[in-house]
């Protein structure tokens, strides 16, 4: 009879055991951040080949984001960004275009007047300068009015 | 006894006396109706007014209903409940113009021009109305404008001369040449964008293109052929660019311009409600 007790006991002790919850994970405290997510220092970092050009470009650009931009902050005053744009432009179009463009943007960055009354806006400090307004396909122009603010 | 007596009679004078409001009654349906739709609840005005034809046809309350959902511009109901009035009912006119309005804004253009010069021919009240928004549309296709005393025969003084501007740029729009553009930003650098009417970035361009040309030039002057090349190549750059930046720069230009063109166009067919008729159910 005692020996009966003692192996009922055990057996429970054993299905508690191996029934009980182990997922803690759920009641634990977590690390919620409240911080608003800035879309513009989203940066491609990987080095996936989409084009031959990425084979040279990518590397390139992942080394400025990484060692300068990065470092520096987010400063380009545009979205997407000067490098960014010189990686999108290249893929939308070819190495020697997507050059040329990013020659044009980085004028554009260099003059700082009349900003305001040119571009859309992007989140709180950043003007709006999609590429498919420069690569001269007229059916990729899709006018957007100075002052808009976008949401992407 | 006597406390008896005079609670039974507060109790049959309050029986007398109460309100006998039946607001199930079709009449006092029609008159909610009529406050929620007022009060442009149109939702709950289209649920009262469908209590009410459950019971009585009308044409107004039909009517109602279909203006409702145009003024909620939900256009697909607007058109079906629209287009369910006949030949015989109050609001036919009414409703015809209603259509053709729903019809533009739905964006069937097929459609909307038949039934637009259907009703132009029918001669009804409406037919000037009808005229007038097929006329304005026409300035937001590509369709060939009519002779300026045809296509603004239907329109009042006022509307004409406001119009008489979108007609001119219909006809001559102020658009930049990319070419010219391109051929200036290569003769002088920036000259494409001041053209475009980018001042900034034309003057910026040019300063770049120059300074940077310079500075090779100078290099090169003083045997300094590493320096020179590099800032050859960006002056080649910027140059390009330059070019380039002034045909995408004209390009926008002209976007803008169709932009404003059909932005001009559609707030003033707003502005005129696309020329339905005003409406006194609310007085």
């Amino acid at each position: 009879m005692q020996r009966k007790k003692y192996l009922l006991t055990v057996i429970l002790l054993m299905t508690v055991t191996v029934n009980s919850q182990t997922d803690w994970v759920r009641w634990e405290k977590s690390d919620v951040s409240y911080q608003i997510k800035d879309n513009y220092l989203d940066r491609e970092y990987d080095l996936s080949i989409k084009s031959a050009s990425d084979i040279i470009v990518k590397p390139v650009i992942n080394a400025y984001w990484f060692f300068i931009s990065d470092v520096d902050g987010a400063n380009c005053p545009f979205q997407p960004s000067c490098s960014s744009f010189l990686v999108q432009s290249i893929r939308e179009t070819n190495p020697f275009q997507g050059v040329v463009m990013f020659f044009d943007r980085f004028t554009r960055d260099t003059n700082v007047f009349g900003r305001d009354e040119h571009y859309p806006k992007y989140g709180k400090r950043h003007f709006y300068d999609p590429i498919t307004l420069y690569t001269l396909d007229t059916n990729k122009i899709k006018f957007i009015p100075a002052n808009t603010f976008i949401n992407e | 006894m006597k406390t008896k007596i005079f609670l039974i009679l507060i109790v049959v004078c309050s029986s007398i006396y109460s309100q006998r409001i039946d607001f199930n009654l079709p009449q006092n349906i029609k008159l909610f109706a009529d406050f929620l739709f007022c009060e442009k609840d149109y939702l709950r005005a289209i649920e009262e007014y469908g209590k009410y034809l459950e019971v009585i046809d009308n044409d107004t309350v039909k009517f109602k209903i279909a203006l409702s959902y145009s003024l909620m511009n939900d256009q697909l109901n607007a058109l079906q409940e629209f287009s369910s009035a006949n030949n015989s009912s109050t609001f036919y006119e009414q409703s015809s113009i209603e259509i053709l309005k729903s019809l533009y804004l739905l964006k069937y253009d097929s459609t909307f021009y038949v039934f637009g010069n259907d009703l132009i021919n029918s001669k009804s009240q409406f037919s000037t109305n009808a005229q007038k928004l097929l006329n304005t549309s026409i300035f937001l296709t590509e369709k060939g404008l009519p002779d300026k005393n045809i296509f603004f025969k239907p329109f009042e003084s006022e509307e004409k001369l406001f119009l008489e501007k979108f007609y001119d740029q219909k006809l001559n729009p102020p658009y930049k040449s990319e070419t010219a553009a391109g051929i200036f930003s290569a003769i002088i650098p920036g000259s494409g964008k001041i053209y475009t009417e980018d001042y900034g970035d034309g003057i910026t361009a040019f300063i770049l293109s120059g300074l940077l040309t310079y500075l090779a030039y100078t290099n090169f002057e003083h045997n300094h052929p590493t320096r020179a090349w590099i800032f050859t190549a960006l002056g080649a750059g910027f140059y390009a660019g330059n070019v380039y930046g002034s045909i995408a720069s004209a390009q926008i230009f002209n976007a803008k311009v169709n932009f404003d063109f059909e932005n001009g166009i559609r707030l003033f067919l707003e502005d005129k409600d696309y020329f339905s008729p005003t409406y006194d159910f609310c007085k």
